[in-house]
């Protein structure tokens, strides 16, 4: 009985979940914005587990990514830049991908090489615990491990902005 | 594209027809030109404006060649090839300029009544057919103008159109509200009348939806409104009205299969004008991932629809001879285009992507149109089944 | 004697349209609502799963169906696609 009644609230807060997602009400929206403690990165990488906890005291860059996503492939020359320019000062790069399908990841690389540290997340699970609203999204984490700001796709437009936003980051220290 | 147009198609069985029969309607026959009457620029809302919310990814460039070919039992025989080429920039991340050419070159018979009979009709005519569109893209909506030209010996017809799209905050759901105006010119080169003209209005709304991550909906409704000249000038007592209404609902579902990589295409649209016309088009594809660098896609596609209410049937009368209207009604058309049939399409293509730059495409499709073919029977009587073959080769450039 | 105008044009096209209708509610409601999050669309972004696919071939039916067939334009617009930013 209990259990019915409780199937038909489920049934109810589905079916009112689908109208709100439907006409355009993000239930969810605990966005990891700026300002907010980030959550860690622990991923498989190319060669060895990646992980955000064990770099204390150094700016993180985070990057979610696919394969498939066109302003992704437009980041990497950037990122590659980025990695090459700020690696003295402290700046690591973590680009995650999440491919369902590795292959298609590694397909990726091949043709966009990466200076920088991939790391792969098929499941989704880090991109989840994000709250990642766009493809790519890029968190970038100061050293006391709180989001400094967050960046939402990637245009040509974007490059120098964020370059000089680094830059800015960095010598605040 | 093939400018089939002409009313090439279908009729009688050869047999059916006595010979003084066909001796008489190769004199009525006009030298000829072809046709027109309705070529057009058929959609235009779809065909002018189709970018996305996000500007194009990549520069594209696709040429493609189309070569179509009518069988009919006996009679006539219609050829038509056409290249075709697309060209779609990106400019500094906001912009999409996009532009196609077509040229047709169609050769064959046109016919006078329902069918192509006569040997003296022979015609031959080009069409020259370009489209292009700018949008420009913001984060959440886009805007885009589009123009059509598309012209030919006793044709021309000029659009242009505007397409709002907005999409969702979370990328799922994107909105498409299109307007678009079309001008055509008739010149019949028989001078059945001198000049010509057609207005249409049209507008349209659809909504695309992600569903699940495997499964795309799209619903989409047009009208289109037309004030002007619709009949066949190179047909006897085809006398239209002067205005046409249509509207259209479709629905497209697109669902990918998972790991395999394969997807299956589906649509299905219902149509219906103030000519009396009702119609229901199913197509169904399924995309096959065979490899990295090949995908094969057979499709099927099925066409079933009323007669207008002023179609007459080619009903040859031992005494007076050619089909004529009964009566003496307001109205009456012999195009075969406007009788009660249904009508088949089997096709396959193969998509072969040779590298990350370069791809190729080749598409066979074989058609079969007849009056017995229409769901739930009623098909228009004395029309010989109608059957084409396409070839389709194309290859595209990514920059 | 056969009547010449064809008449019964509307016959059977109301139940086909109604049962197509709820044919297709059916298979839409055997799948679930459930919109993919931004890292999920990698189905979605193929061109197989796109609507707009190929422009030239989309063109070259619309022409080729429009010269032997009545009804024209609703063939959908645009949309689907990684929806990335």
């Amino acid at each position: 009985m209990n259990r019915a009644r409780a199937m038909g609230q489920h049934l109810r807060t589905l079916s009112i979940a689908a109208l709100a997602a439907f006409a355009g009400f993000p239930l969810v929206s605990h966005a990891v914005e700026s300002g907010a403690v980030a959550p860690t990165v622990s991923l498989p990488g190319i060669s060895a587990t990646v992980s955000t906890s064990a770099q204390p005291g150094r700016w993180v860059y985070v990057d979610f990514w696919a394969s498939w996503c066109a302003p992704c492939k437009r980041s990497f020359p950037w990122m590659n830049a980025m990695h090459a320019k700020y690696q003295s000062r402290g700046l690591l790069i973590v680009a995650v991908n999440v491919d369902a399908k590795r292959a298609d990841a590694d397909r990726f690389l091949k043709q966009n090489p990466a200076e920088f540290t991939i790391a792969f997340d098929p499941a989704g699970e880090t991109p989840k615990r994000f709250a990642v609203k766009a493809m790519p999204s890029a968190y970038l984490i100061d050293p006391s491990g709180r989001v400094r700001w967050v960046h939402r796709g990637f245009t040509d437009a974007d490059a120098a902005k964020l370059d000089a936003e680094l830059d800015a980051a960095l010598s605040r220290k | 594209m093939v400018v089939t147009d002409r009313e090439h198609h279908s009729a009688h069985d050869a047999a059916s027809v006595p010979p003084d029969r066909l001796a008489r309607r190769t004199a009525f026959s006009g030298l000829g030109s072809i046709t027109a009457a309705a070529l057009a620029l058929p959609g235009v809302i779809a065909s002018v404006a189709s970018a996305q919310v996000a500007p194009l990814e990549e520069g594209v460039v696709a040429l493609k060649v189309h070569a179509y070919e009518d069988r009919q039992p006996g009679l006539t025989r219609i050829r038509a090839i056409s290249p075709s080429l697309y060209i779609g920039v990106p400019v500094a991340s906001a912009w999409s300029f996009e532009a196609t050419i077509t040229h047709d070159d169609v050769s064959g018979a046109t016919p006078r009544w329902h069918s192509a009979i006569s040997s003296a009709s022979k015609m031959g005519d080009h069409r020259t057919a370009t489209t292009a569109t700018v949008t420009r893209s913001f984060e959440r909506w886009s805007i885009a103008a589009g123009g059509a030209y598309s012209s030919e010996q006793d044709y021309r017809s000029r659009a242009g159109s505007l397409e709002l799209r907005v999409a969702s905050e979370d990328n799922n759901r994107t909105w498409s509200f299109a307007v678009a105006h079309t001008d055509d010119d008739i010149f019949p080169t028989n001078r059945a009348v001198r000049r010509a003209t057609r207005r249409t209005d049209e507008f349209g709304v659809g909504v695309t939806q992600n569903w699940t991550k495997s499964d795309v909906v799209q619903l989409s409704i047009t009208h289109a409104q037309g004030r002007g000249y619709y009949n066949d000038p190179y047909k006897i007592l085809d006398i239209r009205p002067s205005e046409r209404d249509q509207s259209t609902v479709s629905v497209r579902w697109n669902h990918s299969m998972g790991a395999s990589g394969d997807a299956l295409r589906t649509s299905w649209r219902f149509y219906r004008d103030t000519f009396g016309i009702r119609a229901h088009t199913l197509d169904l594809a399924y995309a096959k991932f065979v490899n990295d660098q090949w995908t094969f896609t057979p499709s099927v596609r099925y066409h079933t629809q009323s007669a207008a209410d002023f179609y007459y049937d080619p009903v040859y009368d031992a005494q007076i001879g050619e089909p004529f209207p009964v009566g003496n009604p307001t109205f009456s058309s012999p195009d075969h285009r406007l009788s009660a049939f249904g009508a088949l399409t089997l096709g396959a293509r193969a998509d072969w992507r040779i590298d990350s730059r370069w791809s190729a495409d080749f598409k066979l499709e074989f058609y079969e149109q007849r009056g017995a073919w229409r769901l739930g029977g009623g098909g228009s009587p004395g029309l010989a089944p109608l059957k084409a073959t396409i070839a389709q080769i194309g290859i595209t450039r990514r920059f | 004697m056969k009547p010449i105008l064809s008449v019964n044009n509307y016959l059977p096209n109301r139940p086909v349209l109604y049962g197509l209708a709820a044919g297709l509610m059916l298979l839409l409601s055997g799948c679930a609502f459930n919109p993919p999050a931004p890292w999920e669309r990698g189905d979605l972004a193929k061109s197989s799963m796109r609507f707009d696919n190929d422009k030239l071939d989309s063109l070259a039916q619309k022409h080729t169906y429009f010269s032997k067939e009545a009804a024209s334009g609703g063939s959908g617009v645009g949309g689907g696609g990684c929806g990335c930013n």
